[in-house]
């Protein structure tokens, strides 16, 4: 029998990416739609970013407008309120992004001791139910607990002998109180459910050797869980860090009243104000593009630290 | 490994930017403002096809998109009134309505996308509106078609280019602005044909309770002044009234349909407002135009409110406070004066709460003022439209008397009959639906039964009286009280008209468009009025000074004495008189 030897061909890299795509056609069949929904919903719509560098004429769209350079970003760093609207901005992402932080964390570690499951599920649906509650819906309640004389927190206090006629929504003393406090209530359950599935995830066999090592449950948390979820809490602020520039549109614009406008005003409520309701395209886009640039440094530079000085990051 | 994520990064958004940037790119390029206009006065009426109508324009479709609220305005046709649109004309008419929290929103997006049908339509009540930098934008981009070569051939239309028909703000600042030359882009609505036509008797303002006015034994006119005001919301918090619900009365409550966080209820302080509220800038007896800002006013106000709000004599959400709870109030009795209503209001038909004052103004005693003209909404023909000409045709066959019988009383035979007088006269059959059923009557498809969509191109030169020989539908066949009759009386309306002031001018930020600042100084003037409500509700006079003052600063940074200039200098041309208070 004769025997013959094929010559052995060069795999191309290329040839190799499309056999495999080939092979695992419909997992990537399954990844369409989400590529898809990206491109048309998050990618081409950054096409829009040009509009910043460009006076928007109706008929001419957006390549035919004439460019304008870095004008609309020094008209709004020399608007005075500028100083005012990134302050804060800064102020109340910040509180939403700092201080807020452990307060889902501890729901999810709270919800992870209870051990009756009629009274978990209850408690769940119970703490995720505001997050499906709009602003509008939110606010609107606060307007009415928190009214002056009639409100029930005014009745409250008339009870107890107090003074029942406090504005608590025109009075800018009580502004971070209630815009912290409504974003708690309203976000901590569904924030906590990811913090949850990171600790279903954590090693039952740690928790008996730490046991059988006689640690309490307190210290199992702080010994086990928390250092377990900790990639996660990690990358969760690090994406945050992405919205500094974002406090939370729908809540501030539905809160500010005249009392509190000097501290609710944030950078999206004006590109809303000045920006679009003015027909501003070009400048809306280009306080929108700082915010979007901001934000990505921050992303980048966090994300670089936390590589350097974890094993945790993005990428 | 940043390199390679660098290109996962730009080449899509590569792509990204080249197919965002490329829509919208070629729309409209050729348009220039009279690109698809005729030469001027070359526009020729065609007579109509044999066996048509004399109305009959073009076997055609006319789609209109509106950017005003369902509230003015209906989408839903009648098919009757629908087909006889078609029989006369030959249009077949359809318009859509973009709904959008504030109008004004809808129209930039709609303007923005290019994508637009036969016509648009937006409110414009004066050249001061929000609405007009943004048409006039668009205007000026090339947008719409000129409509004066198209005006010049109608019958109703055509009494625009007239020397004296046109409100000066409408004719200079709106339609023929010197900039464009003689052409004009849209066409503005409600122009009354008679100057000082009232289409209605509106007794607007505070209103107090009857039940309350009559225990106190007072009497609701001779209140003139805020420190009556302030007196008599005394007694009233000392005579312990109480409303539907057995709760305590609120001496005095913000206006019916809710507050902005900016309304300042002027007409129930008018003595303590400066400008009017939309504005606050007006005249000084030695020719000064001043903003609120620069005067005792400001201070003078927030003593008094501070004064109130200790007192607890008004409402404390008088400013902020939403339209359910302002109308719940109203209806309950809550409110022993409300801050504002007017007299067609259906819970007020029987006159519970009668009218207050009215007050005095800074200058003196209340005087009515009326204007020569003022328009209410407007259209624009966008430069796609093929044909603009059929459109402008069209909105004057709804201007025309025939046009309007159609829209405002519906189909002979099945809505009125025709008296001897040749006016309509609305069946009884209607008139019953329309109090029994109001949704039920609103289907039948014209504006006396509710159902507005005649007027968005054929609301105008109106004079229904000469017209139609009644100012409102139906007002022939009314037995009992005329809507509203009750407070026209009791506030003696028709005396108060004979000796009113009528005006023709522009609002003191009509001019904003044209001022380099505009965008710097509008934010300051809302800062100023937030700012404003902010000092109210201070602990003490030295802080809302502090605010105050502060509010005046940006202002002043913003340019408010360059644009102060600016209008008194267009108060010496007699073409742009600015309007001032009154009284």
């Amino acid at each position: 029998m004769q025997q013959t030897t094929l010559p052995m061909k060069p795999v191309k890299q290329g040839s190799m990416l499309w056999r495999r795509v080939l092979q695992h056609r419909y997992l990537y069949f399954m990844l369409l739609p989400c590529i898809v929904f990206f491109i048309i919903f998050n990618y081409i719509p950054m096409g829009g970013l040009l509009l910043a560098f460009k006076e928007y004429k109706f008929n001419k769209g957006i390549l035919g407008s004439p460019w304008v350079g870095f004008d609309y970003f020094k008209m709004f760093f020399n608007t005075y309120q500028s100083k005012e609207l990134v302050r804060n901005t800064l102020i109340i992402s910040g509180m939403k992004m700092f201080l807020y932080l452990p307060f889902p964390i501890i729901l999810a570690l709270m919800f992870n001791e209870i051990r009756n499951k009629w009274f978990k599920n209850v408690a769940q649906s119970i703490l995720y139910l505001p997050h499906f509650i709009s602003w509008v819906v939110v606010v609107g309640l606060m307007q009415r607990i928190l009214a002056p004389d009639t409100g029930l927190l005014n009745q409250v206090i008339t009870n107890m002998n107090g003074d029942g006629s406090t504005f608590f929504m025109m009075d800018p003393k009580y502004f971070y109180q209630i815009m912290f406090g409504s974003h708690v209530w309203k976000s901590i359950g569904w924030d906590s459910i990811i913090y949850m599935a990171a600790i279903a995830g954590v090693n039952p066999d740690m928790y008996e050797a730490a046991k059988m090592d006689g640690a309490s449950k307190l210290r199992e948390i702080w010994n086990i869980t928390l250092p377990s979820i900790t990639p996660t809490i990690v990358i969760l602020f690090i994406l945050s860090l992405g919205n500094i520039l974002s406090a939370g549109f729908d809540q501030l614009y539905l809160l500010r009243t005249p009392g509190n406008m000097h501290l609710a005003d944030i950078l999206d409520t004006y590109v809303i104000r000045v920006g679009l309701r003015e027909g501003q395209f070009g400048y809306a886009t280009a306080i929108g593009m700082l915010q979007g640039v901001i934000g990505l440094i921050l992303v980048i530079t966090v994300n670089k630290i936390s590589r350097k000085v974890s094993d945790t990051s993005l990428w | 490994m940043s390199k390679k994520w660098a290109k996962y990064f730009a080449i899509p958004l590569m792509v990204a930017m080249l197919i965002a940037g490329c829509s919208n790119g070629n729309k409209n390029d050729k348009a220039s403002p009279s690109a698809s206009a005729p030469a001027s006065g070359t526009a020729s009426v065609s007579p109509a096809p044999e066996g048509k109508p004399a109305t009959w324009i073009a076997d055609r479709k006319i789609k209109g998109l509106i950017f005003m609220g369902t509230d003015d305005y209906t989408e839903d046709m009648n098919p009757e009134i629908k087909a006889k649109i078609k029989e006369q004309t030959g249009i077949d008419y359809e318009i859509e309505i973009m709904k959008a929290e504030h109008s004004i929103d809808g129209l930039i997006a709609g303007l923005a996308a290019g994508d637009l049908p036969d016509f648009v339509a937006f409110y414009l009540n004066n050249s001061g509106r929000p609405e007009m930098p943004v048409v006039l934008k668009a205007a000026r981009e090339g947008m719409f078609t000129d409509l004066t070569p198209f005006l010049k051939n109608t019958k109703i239309f055509s009494k625009y280019l007239q020397e004296d028909f046109l409100p000066l703000d409408t004719r200079y600042g709106v339609m023929f602005r010197p900039e464009f030359n003689g052409s004009s882009y849209f066409v503005h609505m409600n122009i009354n044909r008679q100057a000082g036509y009232d289409t209605n008797k509106y007794v607007g303002g505070p209103y107090i309770r009857k039940d309350i006015a009559e225990a106190l034994k007072i009497d609701p006119s001779t209140i003139k002044t805020s420190e009556q005001v302030y007196e008599l919301a005394q007694k009233i918090k000392a005579g312990n009234f109480k409303d539907s619900n057995g709760k305590d009365v609120v001496p005095i409550g913000p206006g019916y349909w809710g507050a902005n966080g900016r309304e300042d209820w002027e007409m129930l302080f008018t003595d303590l407002m400066w400008g009017k509220q939309d504005q606050r800038i007006n005249m000084t007896n030695d020719g000064q135009i001043l903003h609120e800002a620069e005067t005792e006013y400001a201070m003078k106000k927030v003593g008094f409110f501070q004064k109130m709000l200790k007192e607890k004599l008004i409402s404390a959400e008088m400013f902020t406070m939403d339209e359910s709870r302002t109308s719940e109030g109203a209806i309950n009795g809550t409110w022993g004066i409300i801050a504002n209503t007017h007299n067609y209001q259906d819970y007020n038909q029987d006159l519970h709460y009668l009218p207050l004052g009215p007050l005095d103004g800074i200058k003196g005693p209340y005087k009515m003022e009326v204007s020569f003209k003022s328009g209410y909404s407007a259209w624009a023909i966008p430069s796609t439209t093929k044909n603009p000409e059929d459109v402008v045709k069209f909105a004057d066959y709804l201007a025309s008397r025939e046009g309007k019988m159609l829209w405002k009383y519906g189909l002979e035979g099945r809505d009125y009959t025709l008296g001897q007088d040749g006016n309509p006269v609305p069946k009884q059959e209607v008139i019953d639906l329309l109090a029994n059923d109001p949704n039920e009557a609103k289907k039948l498809g014209f504006k006396g039964v509710n159902n507005s969509w005649g007027d968005i191109l054929g609301g105008t030169d109106t004079d229904s009286m000469a017209d139609f020989g009644e100012m409102e539908y139906g007002d022939k066949l009314k037995t009992d009280a005329t809507r509203g009759q009750l407070a026209i009386d009791y506030w003696h309306y028709d005396d108060r008209r004979k000796e009113a002031v009528i005006t023709d001018t522009y609002t003191p930020i009509s001019f904003l468009g044209e001022f380099d600042r505009s965008t710097e100084l509008k934010a300051a003037l809302d800062n100023y009025n937030d700012s404003l409500i902010r000092s109210y509700y201070t602990k003490s006079t030295d802080e809302a000074k502090k605010i105050l003052d502060s509010a005046l600063k940006q202002l002043k940074a913003a340019g408010l004495d360059d644009y102060l200039k600016l209008i008194t200098e267009k108060n010496k041309d007699p073409k742009t008189p600015i309007g001032f208070r009154v009284y």
